[in-house]
């Protein structure tokens, strides 16, 4: 059953078309890819979803839901949250604060609870720690916890992009190169993260990456983007015998 | 059980997470800041300052509240603001124009102060949340001219209506206490008692807001609002939030500087305030709680060392020289050079380096 279904969205910049009419359809409960050379578009594609840019035509649907106006925060409340690939974490923060933002929108209580804070906002702030702390056990980020971001590698800070994206608790996570600038230790590692992603907490999982030997082996559905158009759709087989794509990444023989 | 002993604890051994959100990690730390306490409020029984002292004493305070404020704008939430001073006359001119409205002994103004107070604080508030409003479009430096324009409004509506004197000084009465009004002889030690109790309650409220989802939001806008938008956040209204919060601050601030002087008058809300307020941020500490209170006691003390300074060199150099008129302008601009070029994270550094070196010593690191 398709979860998020883009349609025909188009996105101009001035006289640039970054995307044109692209549509796909990300399956529940699946891994889906979308590859393609430099400038194809593709986190363009991520920012429309996730609100950060509107379509200048189409729509975008989540479930019953039309995305396509949305401002960011609120799709992020809709399930659907975002890793982004130059990191934009809160620097100035410990990882654990980095993640308790996350809960932003679960910490239910108000400013006056908050100046008190013994009682309620004490009790909700523990609650929420303990998703935090499931998170952070998943990602194997404890001996960081306490660590300013700002001051982490850049290995863990990836880690820790996406386990905030994790906890926002979210049904579709949408990871914009995740392995970019790894080394292949710290790929596996990531790979193997994003299979319990998929099998462990059942989201469903939206990658945007350069490595190709990895999203074929990863993906159930991969599509392929070039200069903002969808050129090739389908399985890893698929996708490796299909003469376009050969052609938009090898060039023409 | 090496954890139940909490005087002797050398470090962390907390078992819940409700335990990790205490400010004090030891009984010790409490201990130490429950003593500093005390000798905050008992000197004053040992030892005698004169009224200029203690008046500088007092202003301390006041700018610790207002700081409070700026620090929490500027420092946390990322947002610079030089209409800070405005915005404590706010405060101020709120109770200033309650008594030239119901006269300045009304009961109101003389026994129902820290009524008087609060409703200040909230006037600062509703008029930080309109200010802020250009927030919810504006960044950086077009954001700063927002709050520069509302400085200058302020000045030229205080300077030019009727309502307000036209800027000249508005009275506002002694205050009483259970013990009858509050004499002449006694106001500035009751006001740096009545003080005193603020800093200390704001800056719990303050600790407590930072540790919750509102002071982790102010610094989330303040380091990357595209991500803040991601996380489920307005970064636009967490910045006006920021300038409403400030504007509470500021408030409280204002009115308590219109009950220590006696009224509210515009010279004490201009331009030139709003800048030195900046500086007391700047040199305490920006994004640190502690530097709310070492930057207003380090520039204001440091005013007063310049001024004894000025009038030495006035006496032994020639009087067209007028080194008092250039001297503190010149001071002031040179320590805050000096402090973002050498040590940009203000004194609050010095005093977590200090603190880090106590605790381990007498080993190094």
């Amino acid at each position: 059953m398709p979860n998020l279904i883009v349609s025909d969205v188009t996105l101009t910049f001035g006289g640039l078309h970054a995307l044109s009419s692209v549509n796909l359809e990300i399956q529940a409960g699946l891994i889906t890819s979308v590859i393609g050379p430099n400038g194809a578009g593709k986190t363009s594609l991520l920012n429309c979803i996730s609100g950060f840019y509107h379509p200048t035509a189409g729509e975008i649907h989540y479930k019953d839901l039309r995305l396509t106006r949305l401002a960011p925060h609120h799709v992020s409340q809709l399930g659907i949250s975002r890793a982004f690939q130059n990191l934009e974490l809160f620097g100035g923060l410990s990882v654990l604060d980095n993640l308790m933002l996350a809960r932003h929108k679960d910490l239910s209580y108000n400013l006056l609870h908050a100046v008190l804070f013994f009682g309620k906002a004490s009790r909700i702030e523990a609650e929420n720690r303990e998703n935090v702390e499931k998170v952070i056990d998943f990602m194997e980020l404890e001996p960081y916890r306490k660590q300013t971001v700002g001051n982490l590698s850049y290995g863990v800070q990836k880690r820790v992009e996406v386990a905030r994206a994790l906890t926002l608790e979210p049904e579709v996570i949408l990871l914009d190169e995740p392995m970019a600038g790894m080394n292949v230790e710290e790929k596996e590692d990531m790979v193997r993260f994003i299979f319990d992603i998929k099998k462990e907490w059942e989201i469903t999982v939206v990658i945007v990456e350069h490595d190709l030997g990895v999203v074929m082996d990863i993906s159930d559905q991969i599509y392929v983007l070039d200069f903002g158009e969808v050129i090739g759709s389908g399985n890893a087989d698929q996708i490796a015998s299909n003469p376009r794509v050969v052609e938009a990444y090898i060039g023409e023989e | 059980m090496m954890s139940a002993n909490r005087w002797m604890a050398t470090g962390n051994y907390f078992t819940t997470y409700r335990q990790e959100q205490r400010i004090f990690a030891t009984h010790v730390d409490r201990l130490i800041f429950a003593l500093f306490l005390v000798v905050l409020f008992s000197w004053p029984y040992f030892i005698e300052l004169s009224t200029k002292y203690m008046l500088v004493i007092d202003n301390i305070l006041i700018a610790v509240i207002a700081v409070y404020g700026l620090n929490l704008i500027t420092g946390f939430a990322g947002q610079i603001s030089v209409g800070h001073a405005a915005f404590m006359g706010v405060g101020a001119y709120t109770v200033a124009s309650v008594a030239g409205v119901i006269g300045d002994r009304h009961v109101l103004i003389t026994h129902a102060w820290p009524l008087m107070i609060l409703l200040s604080g909230f006037m600062g508030a509703a008029m930080g949340l309109i200010v802020g409003l250009p927030a919810l479009r504006l960044r950086h430096l077009y954001l700063l001219m927002a709050t520069l324009s509302f400085q200058l409004i302020f000045q030229w509506v205080i300077g030019s209506m009727e309502f307000f004197n036209q800027g000249q000084f508005m009275y506002v009465g002694r205050v009483h206490w259970f013990s009858g009004q509050v004499s002449r002889s006694q106001h500035y030690m009751f006001w740096y008692y009545a003080l005193l109790v603020t800093v200390v309650v704001c800056g719990l409220g303050f600790r407590n807001i930072l540790r919750t989802r509102y002071g982790r939001s102010l610094v989330a806008v303040r380091d990357n609002d595209r991500a803040a938008d991601a996380m489920g956040m307005h970064p636009g209204f967490t910045k006006v939030f920021a300038f409403g919060l400030a504007g509470f601050f500021a408030g409280i601030a204002g009115a308590l500087q219109a009950y220590l002087n006696r009224g509210a008058g515009f010279e004490t809300f201009t331009l030139h305030e709003s800048i030195q307020y900046l500086a007391m941020t700047i040199v305490g500490g920006l994004g640190q709680l502690t530097g709310c209170i070492f930057g207003p006691a380090a520039i204001r003390l440091l005013d007063l060392q310049v001024e004894s300074l000025a009038r030495w060199a006035g006496e032994i150099l020639p009087s067209s020289l007028d080194l008092a008129t250039g001297l503190r302008p010149l001071s002031f601009g040179l320590v805050i050079v000096l402090f973002l070029i050498f040590e940009p994270r203000g004194i609050a550094n010095w005093w977590r380096i200090m603190r880090s070196y106590v605790k381990l010593w007498p080993f190094r690191y």
